[in-house]
């Protein structure tokens, strides 16, 4: 069995990963408040990329509106059967 | 000594030559060829070669500067990386294929004028059609030909561009078209270039025909066509500012398709025309800095999508499932291609220290640059977009999910071998930008890895991941297919053809008829009548009484005709003696 397999398939292990995952989040995000406030780093476009945790939160906000939006399009218009186009 | 070779001539030319090899040799070519354009493409400098007089026109090969240099270099370099990858195909023809289209891609960086430029475009058709025909399977058969005939139809749009253009300036040399905006021909050359960027509603043919094409094929067609049209652009239509919204637009057009599409190099497929948006989007902002994004994009996303359609198609040449729904499980058995797909993955996705991140930043900083929020704004939710679908859900579903019982092997050593290769150019790029950066057609005052850059862009990914887990369920692939505006010649012709089928009938009986009958038919047949009666009349009459009189003549002269010796003696001698008269009373 592979580390991968290892880390995937034992519940104990997975529950771990979830948490590492989790606490990468909280250091990601407080990264991105923190830091470029400590030391000057890079200018900005625009005001809103100056609010705490832009990135992460429009990441977020992008994320669901392209998941929902698109699925919500699809149902109403786009999506087919497989065999559409076939004769 | 020959003052210039060019390299893409010396591949169209040297891929007739590998159907005469075989066996090692031929696979020494097959490496050798694409190698030799790759060094003739790093040895050139800067100029203007391989001029040939034509119709009082100059025809400009060799139109060698910096933009033109880098296209160069990422088109042999991917060029190299295709043949590698299909190394182990026994279809000598396919390989022809690839080169000659490899070729062309190189023809068209280095058309100085339109002539030219036209030639090698519609050989980039041609060859490429033939790479998803060869797969020959009848929805390929039909996708090549709906592809052929797509850039057919853009290649007549680019030479009646072109014609035009040429009557009214009396040149055809192929610069920048800002000064004839709005005219016919800018407009019809642009729709060509714009078609073959796959810009909606231009685009659908990159969808319906790239999943369609063989497993090697494939990787080479990712490369070229889209982004020669991207040189195009650059080369004539920078700063046209149709181009900023076209390009956000496509951005985010890529990304919505991609959430409902189940086959996996389709899902890849519309994250090209995504991609490619960027570079149109920077095209259209046009400052030095959006150029240089546009252009540092365009090479390091040819290196990353071809790395993630070599994982695709590996997958689907191991397992031959080419839908999601039926993947999943993959990573136990597929642990080597799953890490070098990934490398792919997060190129594509901008992750810092891989290429994506500085080369897309570029044109996403142009546009902050320029004041565009709204345009900042798109092109950042689709970056996010990029990361859920081709770092996320890909590999989620094709790797992970839920265990097909699919147990494929690793794919062969080739395979991998390009995959390692395009892997290590996507995180040289990212480690080292400088060595991409110093070969821009414009100088470079732009740093990527800021850190309010790498904070922002590494949250904006993590919270991704987060939104993707959260709506997992909603991602789960659906057996469908998308309408696309391929669906108007797929199948909205029929439709208009049943819909105009009654009207069309109804005015056929109803009043074509009609008309026809008082006008055509009723003379018609009038002057047939009069004919008729004149005939019988006048004709057959004439013909009767002729024959009622021969047939009186010869009742008379029946009477001559005796049979007796005697009879005729007599009248020949009363004929004589007639004729003696004659003479004597007239004598």
């Amino acid at each position: 069995m592979s580390f991968l397999e290892r880390q995937l398939e034992d519940p104990v292990r997975f529950k771990r990963v979830k948490l590492w995952f989790h606490v990468g989040l909280v250091v990601v995000i407080a990264a991105e408040i923190v830091l470029p406030r400590v030391f000057h780093g890079g200018d900005h476009h625009f005001s809103f990329e100056s609010w705490p945790a832009w990135g992460s939160l429009y990441g977020l906000l992008s994320c669901v509106a392209i998941i929902v939006l698109s699925k919500l399009i699809g149902k109403a218009s786009l999506m087919r059967p497989e065999d559409y186009y076939d004769d | 000594m020959i003052e210039w070779i060019h390299p893409g001539l010396t591949l169209i030319l040297g891929a007739w030559v590998l159907p005469l090899l075989r066996g090692r040799i031929q696979r020494v070519a097959m490496i050798a060829l694409p190698a030799a354009a790759v060094v003739a493409c790093f040895l050139m400098t800067p100029g203007t070669y391989g001029v040939v007089s034509f119709l009082g026109q100059e025809l400009v090969f060799g139109r060698v500067d910096s933009l033109s240099l880098i296209f160069s270099y990422v088109f042999s370099i991917m060029a190299l990386l295709g043949m590698i990858y299909a190394l182990h195909v026994k279809e000598d023809s396919q390989h022809v294929a690839s080169l000659v289209y490899a070729g062309g891609a190189l023809g068209v960086t280095f058309a100085g004028d339109f002539l030219t430029l036209y030639i090698f475009w519609e050989l980039l058709a041609i060859s490429s059609a033939l790479l998803i025909l060869l797969r020959r399977e009848r929805s390929a058969v039909q996708a090549g030909f709906r592809y052929l005939l797509f850039h057919v139809f853009g290649g007549l749009l680019l030479l009646a561009g072109i014609v035009l253009h040429w009557e009214q300036t009396g040149s055809i040399a192929f610069g920048d078209m800002g000064a004839f905006s709005g005219s016919l021909s800018w407009g019809l050359i642009l729709a060509a270039f714009l078609l073959n960027a796959a810009v909606p509603p231009l685009g659908a043919w990159l969808p319906d025909a790239y999943p369609e094409a063989t497993v090697t094929g494939a990787i080479f067609m990712t490369a070229f066509t889209t982004k020669s049209a991207v040189y195009v652009l650059i080369r004539g239509f920078a700063g046209t500012e149709l181009l900023v919204w076209l390009g956000a637009a496509m951005a985010i057009y890529g990304v919505v398709y991609a959430v409902l599409e189940n086959d996996a190099r389709r899902l890849l497929a519309y994250h090209i025309i995504s991609q490619v948006g960027y570079m149109v989007c920077g095209v259209g902002i046009g400052t030095a800095l959006a150029i240089n994004g546009a252009t540092a994009h365009a090479f390091a996303h040819i290196l990353y999508k071809a790395l993630l359609f070599m994982g695709a198609g590996a997958v689907l040449q191991m397992t031959g499932v080419r839908k999601l729904s039926d993947m999943g499980g993959l990573y136990k058995t597929m642990p080597v291609t799953l890490g070098l797909y990934m490398i792919g993955g997060f190129a594509i996705s901008a992750v810092p220290l891989f290429s994506g991140f500085v080369s897309k930043s570029m044109v996403i900083s142009a546009a902050g640059e320029e004041h565009l929020p709204v345009i900042f704004l798109m092109l950042t939710l689709a970056s996010a977009g990029t990361f859920l679908h081709t770092g996320l859900k890909l590999p989620y579903y094709m790797f992970f999910g839920k265990d097909s019982g699919l147990r494929a092997k690793e794919p062969p050593l080739n395979m991998l071998v390009a995959m390692g290769l395009a892997a290590s150019a996507c995180i040289l790029i990212g480690l080292l930008p400088g060595l991409l950066y110093q070969h821009l057609p414009n100088a470079v005052d732009y740093i990527p890895y800021t850190l309010a850059h790498v904070t922002s862009t590494l949250g904006m990914l993590a919270f991704t991941a987060l939104g993707f887990f959260l709506l997992l369920k909603r991602l789960d692939p659906e057996r469908t297919v998308s309408l696309d505006t391929d669906w108007f010649y797929r199948r909205g012709l029929t439709r208009l053809l049943n819909l105009i089928l009654k009207p069309l009938a109804c005015l056929e009986y109803g009043y074509i008829g009609e008309i026809y009958e008082l006008v055509i038919r009723r003379p018609v047949l009038g002057a047939a009548s009069l004919f008729q009666r004149f005939d019988s009349r006048v004709v057959d009459s004439v013909l009767v009484g002729v024959g009622h009189s021969t047939r009186s003549l010869s009742q008379h002269l029946k009477i001559v005709e005796s049979g007796h010796t005697q009879h005729y003696g007599l009248i020949m001698a009363a004929g004589i003696l007639a004729l003696l008269a004659f003479l004597m009373l007239a004598l």
